[in-house]
């Protein structure tokens, strides 16, 4: 079976890089493939999930959540059925406001395995619990 | 890692195994013909002054900043009448970092993340309202500029707010850091400066603050970025004194001014203060051994006030849990008594509320709390060196200094800490620490209180992020807009124009980086001249 694609990509100007290398190994290591491209804009973003064809969309959120959901809306709105997940330094009321417009979001503290978890569920390679 | 049986080994952070409990006969013999030392001689590990803290109490100096420059003036004066002893100016990361101004289209794309980090200052008006009423003539100042290639800028706009005021720069004290770690290994920007011209800057401004500044600390490598990125003990010290072997080389090579005055330039540095206690605390005393072996046998440098390393030190953010914040309280004395047990000179304490945003005013008072209850309660500044002689201890101190000096000689022999970062060789190395401590609390080998055991699901978050302004990026479009009105515009594009040329030169850059800031050219403007000369670092990683 051809691997699940998973692109990954930061919302912000901010460069720390630690979060989402430890991720996209998980991910790799749990055999998806995953498309890294850093910081990018909204409309990066929208054009590789489409161009890329994706089977999910994660972002790395480390700045204003309303620079992330502009880029959530973007993508659901070029990509009704894209799946997308969320981490990084996200306090709880933005993870409320991601999670509302059907997210998964894994701030600070969440356990790689449950991310692995996530990741096979949006991408229908396992069932819903 | 903790053991759970008396078989179990036991790693210190820096793959160093530790021992039950040690004895006279554990500490390595080189290492125990100095131990007896007193502090304030040569090799220093055991403190920068016999006094210690009884003369001279750490310096209180936290990170602080967001919003507009008058957001962030507000937070540094709250800090300072809470008891802060220096300040610091934390620039927006968004443009300082890349030397953008907030029209660039890279910013326009994210302006609700403007001010979210640190203060918006694109021209020399900004910094001056940030400084408003701050005591510049005689306290520590940071003034930014934390990122190599925004130094040069937010050096040169203190030093003119500095002169507007009537201050002498000779008597002004302060830094500017304008350390690599941060944005070419720890948090990396998505343009900037390649590292042979980021060096040359450094050099630049050693230089002239040699000649102009005295009492000012030109660069100050920060340790800290590395370990924060992953980077364990023995390579924070390892990769920081390899760091400091590039600046002190091109100084020599350059030949304008003595190495000594230049190596006490350097000779203020940043370190991470984490969690495993004994081990960080053996770390600061590792690294002033080092720094004055280091200037004896590879400069011939044994002056006191050049080879006593002067340490400013933070507690780690990525120790503070998200999962219930307030344990951050505890972390943060606990991890800040292993930098005074070091005897640091200069401390931060991150903010409890660290993994959800930048600290609430309360977070920031509770981080000067710490400070004090450690400084004025606990006895811990009664005597000098106070783990001085303990088996352990010494032992620790000795094996760190040993698989730091071969570390930073594995740097060396890759081309030096410049090509290991081009090569993305620190990265890669920072990257297998990052994956090993990241499996172990994984896996249940590591625990961490709040996130993978004591859990507490009946009590929902005590805090929420703190936001900041949310005006910060209208005011500072309006406030660019402002300043190119009403400048002399040709004033300022004289000055860019020969910032150019002495770009391509080899020409100091500071005295016309001066010149730019008095004839308000903008941050932006001054990147586009880098974007234009040095062209872009190649970043050795993807994320």
């Amino acid at each position: 079976m051809k691997p699940k694609r998973i692109l990954m990509a930061k919302t912000g100007l901010d460069g720390h890089w630690r979060g989402p290398t430890i991720v996209a190994r998980a991910l790799r290591d749990a055999g998806f493939e995953v498309i890294m491209i850093g910081m990018a804009t909204t409309a990066e973003i929208v054009a590789a999930a489409v161009d890329e064809d994706v089977d999910l969309v994660g972002l790395n959120i480390g700045g204003h959540i309303d620079v992330a959901l502009r880029a959530v809306d973007a993508v659901q709105s070029a990509a009704p059925e894209m799946p997308i997940f969320a981490g990084g330094t996200i306090p709880p009321h933005a993870c409320k406001q991601l999670e509302a417009k059907g997210l998964e979001v894994f701030p600070p503290g969440s356990m790689l395995a449950d991310i692995v978890d996530s990741a096979n569920r949006l991408t229908g390679l396992s069932e819903a619990p | 890692m903790r053991a759970k049986g008396p078989d179990d080994t036991v790693q210190a952070c820096s793959d160093i195994p530790l021992k039950p409990y040690y004895t006279a006969e554990d500490i390595p013999s080189a290492h125990a013909a100095r131990a007896n030392q007193a502090p304030g001689e040569a090799p220093y590990h055991r403190g920068f002054h016999p006094s210690g803290y009884r003369s001279k109490p750490w310096r209180i100096f936290q990170l602080s900043g967001f919003g507009k420059p008058e957001d962030e003036n507000e937070r540094i004066k709250f800090l300072l009448k809470n008891g802060e002893t220096g300040f610091i100016m934390e620039h927006d990361r968004n443009t300082a970092d890349h030397c953008y101004n907030v029209d660039h289209p890279e910013v326009l794309a994210r302006r609700e993340d403007v001010g979210l980090t640190g203060a918006v200052m694109q021209s020399v008006r900004d910094t001056a309202i940030c400084l408003d009423g701050l005591p510049m003539d005689t306290s520590f100042g940071h003034a930014g500029g934390a990122v190599v290639q925004h130094a040069p800028f937010a050096l040169a706009a203190y030093w003119t707010v500095a002169k507007q005021r009537g201050y002498d720069l000779e008597r002004l004290a302060g830094t500017g850091q304008s350390d690599f770690n941060l944005t070419y290994l720890g948090c990396i920007t998505k343009q900037q400066i390649p590292t042979d011209a980021g060096l040359r800057f450094n050099a630049d401004i050693i230089e002239f603050c040699t000649e102009r500044l005295p009492r000012w600390v030109p660069v100050s490598i920060a340790g800290y970025n590395g370990a924060d990125t992953g980077l364990t003990p023995d390579q924070e010290l390892g990769s920081l004194f390899a760091n400091a072997v590039e600046y002190l080389d091109e100084i020599k090579k350059r030949g304008r001014i003595p190495l000594d005055v230049a190596a006490r330039g350097c000779g203020g540095v940043s370190f991470r203060a984490s969690i495993k206690i004994f081990e960080e605390a053996c770390k600061m005393r590792a690294a002033r051994l080092m720094w004055s072996d280091l200037l004896k046998e590879r400069y011939g440098i044994t002056d006191e006030r050049v080879a006593n390393l002067r340490i400013h030190c933070v507690t780690a953010g990525s120790k503070m849990a998200y999962q219930q914040p307030m344990n951050n309280l505890v972390r943060g004395a606990l991890m800040a008594v292993s930098a005074v047990l070091g005897g640091v000179q200069s401390l931060g304490v991150s903010g409890y509320d660290e993994a959800l945003s930048i600290p609430s005013e309360h977070a920031h008072q509770m981080s000067v709390r710490i400070q004090q209850i450690l400084m004025e309660e606990t006895g811990l500044t009664d005597v000098t060196d106070p783990l001085g002689g303990s088996y352990y201890v010494e032992t620790l101190t000795a094996q760190l200094v040993e698989k730091a000096w071969t570390f930073f000689e594995e740097i060396l022999s890759r081309g030096g800490y410049l090509a290991c970062l081009d090569s993305g060789w620190l990265h890669a190395k920072a990257e297998e620490n990052q994956h090993k401590e990241f499996m172990q609390t994984e896996s249940g080998e590591a625990n961490i209180v709040g996130v993978t055991m004591a859990h507490d699901d009946s009590s929902p978050f005590e805090i929420d992020g703190f936001i900041g302004s949310d005006d910060a990026f209208d005011v500072a479009l309006e406030r660019l807009a402002e300043v190119k009105r009403s400048r002399h515009e040709k004033g300022a594009a004289d000055a860019l124009k020969r910032l150019e040329q002495v770009c391509r030169s080899d020409d100091n850059i500071m005295p016309v980086m001066m010149d730019c800031l008095e004839a308000e050219a903008t941050l932006g403007e001054v990147g586009d001249v880098y974007r234009e000369v040095f062209g872009d670092w190649r970043t050795p990683i993807q994320s």
